[in-house]
């Protein structure tokens, strides 16, 4: 009803508008063509300077109101360096935004018809056109060589920590994450993809002969040490993922068949994040569904960033950060899958018969 | 001499061989207006189906919008209209996945390649290099109805049982490459005739622009050699050239999905698991998929925006009667993004897990392509300073084309570097980019193209008044729903609901507003049709014998207002200057057919 309604009154609203155009377009005839297009070209010229007033100040007002509901500073290492080339080159951009759209709005007010009757006849000027040609050149490979340093300092194997660092292996299926930790030898046990070690109970393909496989663990949670760099190895099963962990500025595709992998440094703990974000105003706000500051139910996130089919949106994981001594104490409580699942169902000797191994999900 | 013969003057000139033929024989209504092989007829016919399905386009998106702004309501007309994919009146899942995917296909694909360069391609190369038609009007007609049945075939896929297309439009596999609805949907029968219609839309790309390049190279009117040429051929012949060049990537990309998908083969797949099972591919890679998409996927972006730039050059230096500044420049700059944009296609890659190495060197070009586009930009402030502007519905256009170009342009520097984009990929960031840059911005170029040829299409006007909303509504419009997505920076795109994310439920009335706005701007769009059809019957008409309302230079203006097979009656226009003589010598224009006086110089 009220669809029909508010149709009739936009075919009725159509109609008029209609009306009032031919009207005015019989008017134009009447007055005298030139004189009413510079009236219109007068008229356009005040709109637009109005409009360029009106939009910066949109976009002033947009700032303030949302540049403190952006995400807060990055909780990595690399972050900290992307997101400095972040917010210098949108500095510089929006410095080239405003100055062109004075420039475009201004002209197209001062230059009217109605306020400049005769064009200037200036087909072109070599040393202009150079100015603008050598500066953005230069401008944009001094940008590119700044930022390809950030870039391979992301993805540069030779500088990583590799000593002190933890290995974590996630891999996305429609529509989980599965992750699993070594556990306390620091080794992945070993995956075999093939028909005999894949099998709705083994989806990931897991070895269970190799002993380093008897202490891994499953999470449901993805817990990290405070400045303990780590290496997240990623794969996915069905159909393209993407690892996205919004706070530390880390994305990565999992791609079927195809290992890849994302260093990082996480450098505040998740509470460490909310002491941070107690004092920012933003955050102070109460939040009428659960009643609290927006702060105190701050998490890290874990989300999927290549669409996956019709659940990619709920693709999400915890993920806490911690310091070494908590994160001891959680990993002491973690029990290694192969001793709970997979141990008990062995028939005799070290045989696995994969099949009656529990799902693991 | 002259025959007349249902208001089409046949000539007897036969400067161009082929269209002798024509003298002989009274066209049926059939072959006059459907299985037309005339330029005029074939970009009217890409304009109006170009038309409908930017409705279609804008439509899907206004349906997805309200799922997106109010995720917790439901909207009983929406079960009437959708039916199953909306039970209970919520959009499905399924079916949001199903509407982005379709609303992108259609609105890169069909409207602002296949509508706007056939439109404008079509109109005005042959009118503006002073041809009689396009180098085959045969391959032209053919171009315009294989367009049309892949249209056909596109939209068909919104009525079978599995739903059209689902997994984005850019058809990654195996999300689209594994033919299994237990995965999505639209991985059925969907993704087959979406593959099916856009082979049938490369051909028809294929075709057209094969003809495009001949018509410019060849058929040149005498004097009017390649620097005589108004911007908006150059770029529509730089276009094709790109197409010519790009799509058999796709073509060859979309072949071997169909093949993963129907044969078995294993290009682009490799150790699936799916519910536990390994399936039996082995070997392929998915990456390799993502290199030919974006072969095509990059260059098509300039494919799109090539032409409304044209457009968009010539309007302004029309409308403020003055040169186009820096002539030259703007072709150099046409023809470096050319070449340039073979060259950065990795850069919507960064993160899908190829080489860190090669990152970077897709990273530097793709910063480099920004200094021909700046370089186009400068030249349109240069030219719109100190002239007499005519601020019209063209010319708004083309103001709110530069404007949304600037916009949506610096922040593709942003992500063109890698480091940052590790952040932005696949977030909102990317959405406000890319609509701006190329999605408003196109339109805005074709709106200027339409409002400035429709007096060469129709002999008429279109309503100014109507212009005039339809303008303020969707430049303001535009900027209300895409500015604001330059905040949502870590919001995942393509996500139906953000419930589950305590990080992403901070924007929450910003998308209202979004949605709100989206609905204002589409019904202005419905505004500018009633103008367009309303003004071919009832606009105010083009006084005088020859149809040069804007008292413009180039030589489509130099045809009578009545639209002639073979566009000029007697002989042809010869060239004698170049195509931008406005306020020069005193004069307010100089044709390009009008003699240099004596001691005059030449331009350049
Ligand atoms: C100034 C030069 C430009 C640069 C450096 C640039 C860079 C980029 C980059 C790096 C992306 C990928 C972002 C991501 O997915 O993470 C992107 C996306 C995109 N850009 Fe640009 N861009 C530029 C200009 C343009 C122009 C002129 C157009 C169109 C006319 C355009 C259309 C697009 C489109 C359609 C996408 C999104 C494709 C998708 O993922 O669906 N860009 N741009
Ligand atoms: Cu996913
Ligand atoms: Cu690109």
């Amino acid at each position: 009803m009220t669809i029909l309604l508010s149709t009739v009154i936009l075919v009725l609203l159509f109609v008029v508008l209609v009306y009032v155009a031919h009207a005015s377009e019989l008017a134009m005839v009447l007055n005298g063509e030139d004189k009413d297009t510079t009236k219109a070209s007068r008229r356009n010229g005040y709109a637009s300077l109005l409009f360029l007033i009106g939009f910066f100040v949109a976009v002033a007002w947009s700032c303030k109101e949302y540049l403190p509901a952006l995400l807060p500073k990055s909780a990595s290492l690399h972050g900290v360096e992307t997101d400095r080339l972040y917010n210098e080159g949108m500095i510089l951009m929006f410095l080239v935004f405003i100055l062109t759209h004075i420039a475009l709005f201004w002209f197209a007010y001062r230059y009217n018809e109605s306020n400049n009757k005769v064009a200037y006849f200036y087909p072109h000027n070599n040393k202009l056109e150079a100015i603008w040609t050598i500066i953005p050149a230069l401008v944009l490979v001094a940008m590119a060589v700044t930022g390809m340093r950030v870039w391979f300092d992301i993805f540069d194997v030779s500088k990583r920590d590799t000593k002190n660092m933890m290995v974590l292996e996630v891999t996305a299926k429609q529509f989980q994450w599965t992750v699993r930790y070594s556990g306390k030898d620091n080794a992945f046990g070993e995956r075999i993809i093939d028909k005999e070690h894949v099998s709705p109970e083994n989806e990931l393909g897991i070895n269970w002969k190799d002993a380093k496989s008897h202490d891994d663990f499953f999470a449901d949670k993805i817990y990290l040490v405070k400045n303990k760099p780590v290496l997240v190895k990623l794969g996915a099963q069905d159909v393209l993922h993407s690892f996205f962990l919004p706070h530390f500025r880390v994305k990565l595709d999992c791609v079927p068949g195809l290992p890849t992998q994302f260093y990082f440094v996480p450098t505040l703990t998740t509470k460490e994040m909310q002491e941070y974000l107690s004092t920012q105003p933003w955050w102070q706000q109460v939040n009428p569904e659960t009643g609290k500051q927006k702060w105190e139910t701050f998490k890290y996130e874990l989300a999927c960033t290549e669409i996956c089919g019709r659940s990619h949106y709920g693709m999400q994981k915890d993920v806490v950060v911690v310091e070494q001594k908590e994160y001891d104490e959680w990993m002491n409580k973690q029990d290694s899958y192969y001793k709970t699942v997979v141990q008990p169902t062995l028939v005799g000797n070290n045989n696995i018969p994969a099949d009656k191994v529990q799902a693991l999900n | 001499m002259q025959t007349v013969a249902h208001g089409d003057v046949h000539t007897q000139d036969t400067h161009h061989g082929d269209h002798g033929h024509h003298d002989h024989h009274e066209q049926s209504w059939l072959e006059k207006y459907v299985f037309s092989t005339d330029h005029k007829i074939v970009a009217k016919q890409f304009l109006i189906t170009g038309m409908m399905w930017a409705i279609v386009g804008a439509l899907l998106s206004v349906l997805f919008r309200i799922q997106l702004a109010w995720p917790d309501e439901t909207f009983p007309f929406l079960e009437t209209f959708l039916g199953k994919w909306a039970e209970g009146g919520k959009i499905s899942n399924e079916f949001y996945n199903a509407l982005i995917t379709m609303h992108g296909t259609i609105l890169i694909f069909f409207v602002l390649t296949g509508g706007l360069s056939g439109t404008f391609a079509n109109l005005l190369i042959p009118y503006q290099i002073g041809s009689r038609d396009m180098a085959s009007g045969f391959i032209n007609m053919l171009s315009y109805w294989f367009f049309f049945i892949a249209s056909m075939v596109m939209f068909s896929s919104f009525f079978i049982q599995t739903g059209p297309a689902a997994g984005g439009w850019t058809a990654y596999p195996p999300l689209n490459g594994l033919r299994d609805t237990a995965i999505s949907k639209g991985s059925g029968l969907g993704f087959d005739l979406w593959a099916l219609a856009m082979v049938l839309f490369i051909i028809s790309s294929l075709l057209g622009g094969l003809n495009y390049i001949s018509t410019t190279l060849n058929l040149r009117t005498k004097g009017m050699t390649m620097f005589k040429l108004p911007l908006t051929v150059w770029s529509f012949m730089l276009t094709a050239v790109i197409g010519l060049l790009a799509f058999p990537a796709l073509l060859a990309g979309v072949a071997l999905l169909e093949f993963d998908r129907l044969l078995g083969t294993s290009f682009y797949l490799n150790d699936i698991i799916i519910n536990g099972n390994l399936l039996d591919y082995k070997g392929g890679s998915p990456i390799l998929y993502q290199h030919l998409f974006w072969f095509l996927g990059h260059p098509e972006v300039y494919i799109i925006i090539l032409p409304a730039m044209g457009i968009v050059s010539e309007v302004i230096s029309v409308h403020s009667r003055k040169p186009i500044f820096g002539y030259r420049a703007m072709v150099m700059s046409l023809s470096t993004i050319v070449v340039i944009s073979f060259l950065v296609w990795a850069h919507h890659m960064f993160v899908s897990g190829m080489n860190p190495n090669l990152g970077a060197v897709f990273m530097l070009f793709s910063l480099l392509i920004a200094v021909p586009s700046s370089i186009k930009t400068f030249n349109w402030l240069g030219t719109i300073w100190r002239g007499s502007l005519r601020l019209n519905s063209p010319m708004m256009f083309a103001i709110g084309f530069v404007s949304m170009f600037i916009t949506g342009g610096v922040t593709g520097i942003i992500l063109g570097s890698a480091a940052i984009d590790i952040q932005l990929h696949d977030t909102y960031f990317v959405i406000a980019h890319f609509h701006l840059v190329m999605g408003v911005a196109a339109f805005f170029g074709m709106f200027a193209g339409v409002y400035h040829w429709f007096p060469r299409f129709y002999g008429r006007y279109m309503n100014e008044t109507l212009g005039m909303i339809h303008f303020w509504i969707t430049l303001i419009g535009g900027y209300a729903i895409f500015f604001p997505m330059h905040f949502m920076n870590d919001i995942p795109r393509r996500y139906y609901s953000f419930a589950n994310f305590e990080t992403f439920n901070r924007f929450e009335d910003m998308m209202v507003f979004i949605t709100v706005s989206a609905i204002i701007v589409f019904l202005a769009q419905l505004l500018f049709v009633v103008n367009f059809f309303y003004s071919i019957f009832k606009g105010r008409k083009v006084e005088g014998e020859v149809c040069n309302p804007w008292g413009s230079t180039t030589l489509e203006w130099t045809a009578p207002v009545e639209r002639l097979h073979g566009n000029w009656p007697g002989e042809l226009p010869t060239v004698y200057r170049w195509p931008y003589d406005y306020s020069v010598n005193g004069r307010d224009f100089i044709p390009q057919n009008e003699p240099l006086k004596p001691g005059e110089v030449e331009h350049q």
